[in-house]
């Protein structure tokens, strides 16, 4: 009898015996989630501004509820300011459509880069061209646009130059002409992520086991289809997730690129959710800090949407999900 | 090479496909230009007389070689202050930033500890949700951090993707070396800094590399949290292609700067070598985080 409880007592740890333990983890945690709280968690209860009126000089939280709009009633009036007004639905428009474009565009990009890269058999070229095709990507915005200007400018640039001697283009401005912004977006996103997005996808593609192809090899499959039979079902699952991700940010493009691409001439397209807001808050001289949180919440709760309908989608159609 | 081998490539050349081989040597030859031309040609531009560049004579190859420009950027009053905060940043941010990173790390690598699940809800749901711009801007400004360095420092020391990472990494170590450290007495704390830290190269300089960059290259923060005065680098340059060298902010990219495309070019070079110089070094390093990471994205 005695000798059954003791067993029982060294089996049942108790909170105390559990900390004195492990208490050591608990303290290492104890700073990081500090700052969780603080900077992540803080900001979360501070999107309540969207519903508050914001008093200069006095505090995140505002000091009072929003009183009622024109046509919507109390606390809403900074969400009417914003979603009956055309201008902001242009700039909502522009946001979905460069985002689009650039998904249909730059999405399957990295697939395909990886998989050919895969098939280069010179393991020495296949490094270089690696190498190489990561730089972009640790280049800042600003040297990204930069060197996008300096290409392309109409007086001095090479690329100018040469796509007039090419196709006569004559020597538009490219940086501020409407017409050439997206494209110009879409290119630089795919410049600048296209090998390093691929890292992913490689890594998916060196982890297929070898055999299959071998089987592929003696049934007398072709180079190709092996590509289409084995390396694109077996990354699928890596595919659909990345696809998850792109998609939850739909709505949330590079900001700061944009604010550099922008200017007076290309507002009509290059306005998006991220400036509209930039423009009405920390850009102006008498900041609507309600509006601007009501406009990032609004963007905060559709990207939740649509990054759970991606998740659901993605999990019946094929079986992959993020969570 | 086996003889295995030998024969595996013989089979290799029999399903030779010229299409899928051109295809594939064409899109390698469009990367590496693409991916190189640019720099040469901003190297070329900052090497060249201004007379060669009005001209329209200079392509891949400096003409007129000098390096006025680079003089000029030398004399530049606000260059080295900003360079110099930028090295601050940098440095300060990464080092701040992998202190809390490694401490959250490891205690939320051991899936076993009570508690544990909860805290890793925090981190995720944090990524798919967040405060906006006007929040995340109010709680600092409320905090009295703008206008002071901390404002680049601690707000983005843990970055959650990065923090997988280093998860994933931890989680793959083995235990056995751990729990033969507890029984030899040793405290959590000196597990993580005598013996996973040391084991840890590869992740550290992983996450360490993402966060250097992200720290070198950020000037968005700089603009809404800091003073001029305290501006990096890359605020600078992005004054300066903005055609206002220290003026403040709106507009958009003028061609009307007051610095020659040379000097433009030599600020372009100088401000992003560090950085590209580094990070070869550390490839092989960060394609391995990349996807250990990725494993659990």
């Amino acid at each position: 009898m005695a000798k059954k409880k003791e067993l029982q007592y060294v089996h049942k740890t108790t909170f105390k015996h559990y900390m004195g333990r492990y208490w050591q983890f608990y303290a290492m945690m104890l700073l990081p989630l500090c700052y969780f709280i603080l900077f992540k968690y803080v900001p979360m209860l501070g999107n309540i501004l969207a519903f508050r009126h914001y008093k200069p000089l006095g505090g995140p939280y505002g000091d009072r509820w929003a009183s009622a709009g024109k046509v919507w009633p109390a606390p809403l009036r900074y969400f009417e300011q914003f979603l009956l007004q055309p201008q902001f639905w242009s700039a909502f428009t522009n946001t979905l459509i460069i985002s689009l474009e650039n998904l249909i565009i730059n999405f399957p990009f990295p697939i395909i880069f990886a998989i050919l890269l895969n098939e280069l058999r010179n393991l020495k070229v296949k490094k270089f061209v690696q190498t190489v095709s990561y730089v972009p990507r640790f280049v800042s915005t600003v040297v990204v646009i930069s060197i996008l200007s300096e290409l392309l400018s109409p007086t001095t640039g090479m690329l100018n130059r040469v796509l007039d001697s090419l196709f006569s283009t004559g020597r538009p401005y490219y940086m501020n002409e409407p017409e050439y912004f997206r494209t110009l977006y879409i290119i630089t996103e795919m410049w600048q992520f296209t090998g390093w997005t691929a890292i992913i996808y490689l890594a998916a593609i060196t982890g297929i086991n070898s055999d299959m192809f071998e089987a592929a090899r003696i049934d007398g499959a072709t180079r190709f289809q092996q590509i289409i039979y084995i390396t694109i079902p077996t990354i699928l699952p890596t595919i659909m997730v990345m696809f998850i991700l792109n998609v939850g940010h739909l709505l949330s493009l590079g900001f700061e690129k944009v604010l550099l691409m922008q200017s007076a001439t290309n507002m009509s397209v290059s306005d998006i959710i991220d400036t509209y807001v930039y423009r009405y808050t920390l850009g102006s001289s008498s900041p609507q800090y309600s509006l601007g949180t009501a406009i990032g919440l609004f963007n905060g709760v559709i990207g939740l949407i649509l990054v759970s309908s991606a998740n659901f989608l993605s999990r019946k159609l094929t079986g992959n999900s993020i969570y | 090479m086996s003889t295995l081998e030998k024969a595996n490539n013989k089979r290799r050349i029999k399903e030779h496909n010229p299409i899928l081989n051109f295809f594939t040597a064409l899109v390698m030859i469009i990367v590496v230009v693409c991916c190189t031309v640019p720099f040469l040609y901003i190297i070329a531009m900052s090497f060249s007389s201004s007379v060669a560049i009005t001209n329209n004579r200079v392509f891949l190859w400096p003409v007129d070689f000098n390096i006025e420009a680079y003089r000029s950027v030398y004399e530049y009053p606000n260059f080295f202050r900003a360079y110099g905060y930028t090295l601050l940043y940098t440095f300060g941010g990464t080092l701040i930033s992998l202190i809390m990173m490694v401490l959250f790390a490891y205690p939320l690598s051991k899936e076993w500890l009570k508690g544990q699940k909860f805290a890793m809800r925090i981190v995720v749901f944090s990524m798919f949700f967040s405060g906006g711009m006007i929040p995340n801007f109010l709680l600092i400004n409320s905090l009295h951090l703008v206008g002071t360095i901390w404002a680049i420092l601690i707000p983005f020391a843990i970055n959650q993707f990065n923090l997988i990472i280093l998860i994933n990494f931890f989680k793959s170590l083995p235990v056995e070396i751990e729990e033969a450290a507890v029984i030899d007495g040793l405290s959590y704390f000196g597990i993580l800094v005598r013996i996973v830290l040391p084991m840890s190269g590869a992740a550290i300089a992983t996450v360490g590399l993402y966060t250097a960059v992200f720290f070198w290259n950020n000037w968005f923060n700089a603009l809404i949290y800091l003073k001029s005065s305290q501006y990096p680098v890359m605020m600078l340059l992005r004054n300066i292609v903005n055609g206002r060298t220290m003026v403040v902010d709106n507009g958009g990219i003028g061609e009307k700067s007051s610095l020659a495309i040379a000097i433009k070019s030599a600020v372009i070079i100088i401000s992003s070598l560090p950085i590209i110089m580094l990070y070869p070094f550390l490839q092989k390093y960060f394609v391995k985080g990349m996807t250990v990471g990725a494993v659990k994205g």
